[in-house]
């Protein structure tokens, strides 16, 4: 719990250092509600480690059973490296924890500010500047 | 031919086998440790970019646009940007992956550039994009009736302490800034690197482009930092993998369900 910790503080102290211009350069940022946080669990179905951003997308079952096909997106790899992301941080499969800005129009997508991986690694991103 | 001798010149730049930089980077590394010693005329390295604009040449004094780039402006529709200009989908040139040109390539405080220095050019190498451009120190004249290109053609030289580089010779398809700002193939600019320090370079930057401002748009003074430690990655546009971002992110995310 305590290396959680540090580990959210040490990539606390790495956004608040580069965080003037973490601006979506492709242009999908506008899309999400940045005064609002949804927390969810859901298992990874795909994980797109790429350009122009990294995104998830996975299934969440709500009390009745239902699965809504969830997306959140991310920064590129080479910036979200310095939260320690590579290619192995999620398979398929992965049972997470996730909190977005969610989409303004209601649409089961998602900009990250949360991410809780299978081994208790959390990337906390503070809300992003548009 | 030319991407041979680029790859030489890069492999020069980072073995620093036979460049007349060798010996300053060395005595880089001891003023690293005693933070003074530095040469002023030497800018290679891994440098972090900051201003306080952020993603454009400047933001206060932006000089009054002629009819046809009010015009172009208004057809331009940036996703990111100024809260009064962002739509959720836009034409951004760079959202297929179309180059994202100069001078846009030099405000993105998120991503390092590297400056490498060999006999008769200086190369800057955008971790953003991924792109590099070439300014030729080697005393050419800047040319006369160059061709439209993205990056355009640059030729520097030293004034005293200060890096002077010209460019010209663009096309007209590229965006200033994330704002949308357009330019004519006719656009100048200019730069001004002065290296204050150790760690860091001053920059400042003068658009002139009669057919777009009716002034010359004079930037905010930017500031570079050195970062020894750094490697820059690659951060390349794939117009595929962009595709298949727009269909499975940004335009689910922007709408309705059931539209």
């Amino acid at each position: 719990m305590k290396g959680t910790l540090v580990r959210s503080l040490i990539a606390l102290a790495g956004f608040l250092a580069i965080s003037a211009s973490l601006s979506a350069h492709h242009g999908s940022r506008v899309s999400y509600d940045l005064t609002k946080q949804v927390t969810m669990k859901g298992v990874v179905t795909e994980y797109q480690y790429q350009n122009p951003h990294i995104y998830i997308m996975y299934d969440v079952k709500d009390e009745n059973g239902t699965v809504a096909h969830w997306g959140v997106e991310t920064n590129s790899p080479i910036v979200q490296a310095r939260w320690g992301w590579d290619k192995h941080t999620l398979k398929p499969g992965d049972e997470i924890t996730v909190t977005v800005y969610p989409s303004k129009v209601g649409a089961t997508r998602g900009y990250l500010s949360k991410l809780v991986t299978p081994d208790g690694k959390v990337t906390n991103l503070s809300a992003p500047e548009q | 031919m030319r991407l041979g001798f680029l790859a030489l010149a890069l492999a020069a730049g980072s073995t620093l086998a036979f460049t007349p930089a060798v010996h300053s980077q060395a005595t880089q590394q001891k003023a690293a440790e005693s933070n003074q010693a530095f040469d002023p005329h030497d800018l290679s390295g891994a440098w972090w970019r900051h201003g306080k604009s952020g993603s454009t040449l400047s933001r206060n004094n932006v000089p009054p646009m002629t009819p046809w780039a009010q015009a172009r402006y208004a057809a331009n529709k940036p996703g990111i940007g100024r809260p009064d200009r962002i739509v959720p989908l836009g034409n951004n040139p760079v959202m297929q992956c179309d180059p994202i040109g100069f001078p846009r390539i030099m405000f993105y405080d998120a991503y390092p550039t590297e400056i490498i220095q060999v006999p008769g050019r200086i190369i800057e190498f955008f971790d953003y994009f991924y792109v590099h451009r070439t300014i030729w120190t080697d005393g050419r004249e800047i040319p006369k009736d160059p061709d439209p290109t993205w990056y355009g053609v640059s030729v520097g030289k030293w004034e005293g302490d200060t890096l002077v580089v010209e460019t010209v010779g663009f096309n007209d398809r590229t965006w200033i800034d994330d704002d949308g700002h357009p330019h004519s193939e006719d656009m100048r600019v200019e730069e001004r690197y002065r290296r204050v320090d150790h760690d860091n370079i001053e920059l400042n930057m003068t658009i002139t482009d009669p057919k777009a401002y009716t002034q010359p748009w004079v930037g905010e003074t930017k500031t570079w930092k050195l970062d020894p430690k750094l490697e820059l990655r690659e951060d390349v546009c794939v117009p595929s993998d962009e595709e298949k971002y727009k269909e499975e992110m940004r335009v689910p995310a922007a709408t309705p369900p059931g539209k």
